[in-house]
């Protein structure tokens, strides 16, 4: 299953709305997305209403942006988080990393 | 237990998930087992087409079926590269500050945690890989 990107900027926060699946194939084109975008955010909201499949290379990826905007001072929220993707959250003990309404 | 043969390419996880999924509902199992399977197959296929054959692809095969009692569900990955077990990779300190943790590492660590066992042999010039999860 492919992911489709929306994204949608207000000053410096980033809103990327994720539909489909981030796997080890489609894990780049969210690196890709986000990592042209960061310098100009500080603060950057996923929202996982319509991807409830995040594998590890989509956990890299996240953990990755988290660490450089921590260190410029920004933040990283999930938001509308799944069951499958919380349970993998709660496993891997990010859900106490990452900012998660 | 079913098999499925095909080249270590990443382009094929989607094809490996479905087969995996299909067998796994035929077996009667969960929604939740499917997922974790499902995680199971995109990190291990993956690391397999990413690493197993160095720069270059080769053969996998992966299988499905029961075993035991209670029947577990069985997902085995089986591929001829470079002798490799991931079971001893270095598994994450999830306790660490995010900053002093290693960006990768999560992902064999997460299926370690989601399946009820698993276990590599490396037999007949083949790394095998087998994870068993019981239903529920």
């Amino acid at each position: 299953m492919d992911l489709e990107l929306t994204s949608n900027r207000e000053g410096k926060e980033l809103t990327v709305s994720l539909n489909g699946e981030v796997n080890t194939l489609t894990a780049p084109k969210l690196k890709d997305l986000i990592d042209g975008q960061l310098p100009d955010t500080d603060v950057l909201v996923l929202d996982f209403a319509g991807c409830d499949f995040v594998s590890s290379a989509g956990l890299r990826v996240l953990v990755n942006d988290y660490k450089i905007l921590k260190k410029k001072g920004g933040q990283m929220k999930l938001i509308n988080i799944g069951k499958n993707f919380a349970e993998v959250l709660n496993i891997t003990g990010l859900d106490t990393v990452f900012g998660i309404n | 237990m079913k098999e499925i043969h095909v080249d270590s390419k990443i382009e094929n996880i989607p094809e490996v998930m479905d087969f995996v999924r299909a067998e796994l509902e035929a077996l009667g199992c969960s929604e939740q087992v499917k997922a974790q399977f499902k995680m199971a197959v995109d990190e291990l296929f993956g690391n397999i087409c990413l690493y197993a054959y160095g720069e270059g692809t080769g053969p996998v095969t992966v299988s499905v079926g029961l075993e035991g009692d209670p029947p577990a569900a069985v997902v085995a990955f089986c591929d001829s590269g470079s002798p490799y077990n991931p079971l001893e990779a270095d598994l994450p300190d999830i306790g660490l500050d995010i900053e002093d943790r290693p960006v990768g590492g999560l992902g064999i660590f997460l299926i370690r945690e989601m399946m009820d066992s698993m276990s590599y042999e490396y037999k007949d010039g083949c790394n095998v890989l087998k994870l068993t999860r019981l239903n529920g």
